[in-house]
């Protein structure tokens, strides 16, 4: 009966879902990668489990093919900003990971650290700046420590590029 | 002759924090779901 069919697909869906879980939180991104693929053979529509998919993909340093799945599967990527920039970020696409930030109207916590990164990349050491200091007001979790060693690089930087203005 | 000795700034150490917000979207809605299948299977059968 296709009703039967219908639940039993329905709860491998859930039982992978279950064991995508785990895997994710124990880190363990190769057997993650495998589950979401399992899921969208049976669900091709899946977002969460792409959207998995995408982010095991990251971890395992594989962002050629992240990226080239998030551009071929636009429907499912279309709240991926973050991942999407990030992978143009570790690829080397700076310019194009700014425009794919930008083109989030309301950036969280993730985007704005992404872009003070990427600004700092594309060396815009002034907006850099800026955005650092409105993260380290309005953020409070573990990175204080390191966030602050990425603002003194964005302050040494911006002391060097005055220099070298001054100089010339 | 070599060229003399010139200072050059060292490149500022720089953390990506970004790659630590590269987390799997909430489950829960999913799991949950499963969970409660799994346990209601549980105390009936």
């Amino acid at each position: 009966m296709s009703g039967d069919k219908a639940s039993t697909k329905e709860k491998s869906i859930s039982t992978a879902y279950v064991e995508l879980h785990r895997f994710g939180q124990n880190g363990e991104y190769d057997r993650g990668l495998k589950v979401a693929n399992r899921i969208l053979q049976l669900s091709p529509q899946e977002e969460k489990a792409f959207h998995c998919k995408i982010v095991c993909l990251i971890h395992l340093s594989k962002f050629n093919e992240a990226l080239q799945m998030i551009h071929k599967f636009q429907g499912l990527s279309k709240n991926l900003f973050f991942e999407k920039a990030y992978c143009q970020y570790r690829l080397n696409q700076n310019k194009e990971a700014l425009a794919t930030v930008e083109q989030v109207e309301e950036l969280d916590y993730r985007l704005k650290e992404l872009k003070a990164q990427i600004l700092y990349r594309l060396e815009s050491f002034n907006d850099a700046l800026i955005m650092y200091q409105d993260i380290i007001k309005n953020t409070h979790d573990d990175y204080a420590d390191e966030r602050e060693t990425n603002l003194t690089a964005v302050v040494t930087q911006l002391q060097e590029s005055n220099v070298k203005t001054n100089v010339v | 002759m070599p060229p003399a000795m010139e200072a050059v700034p060292a490149k500022p150490l720089f953390y990506d924090l970004a790659l630590n917000f590269v987390n799997f979207p909430t489950l829960a809605e999913t799991t949950d779901e499963a969970l409660g299948k799994q346990k209601a299977s549980g105390i009936s059968g």
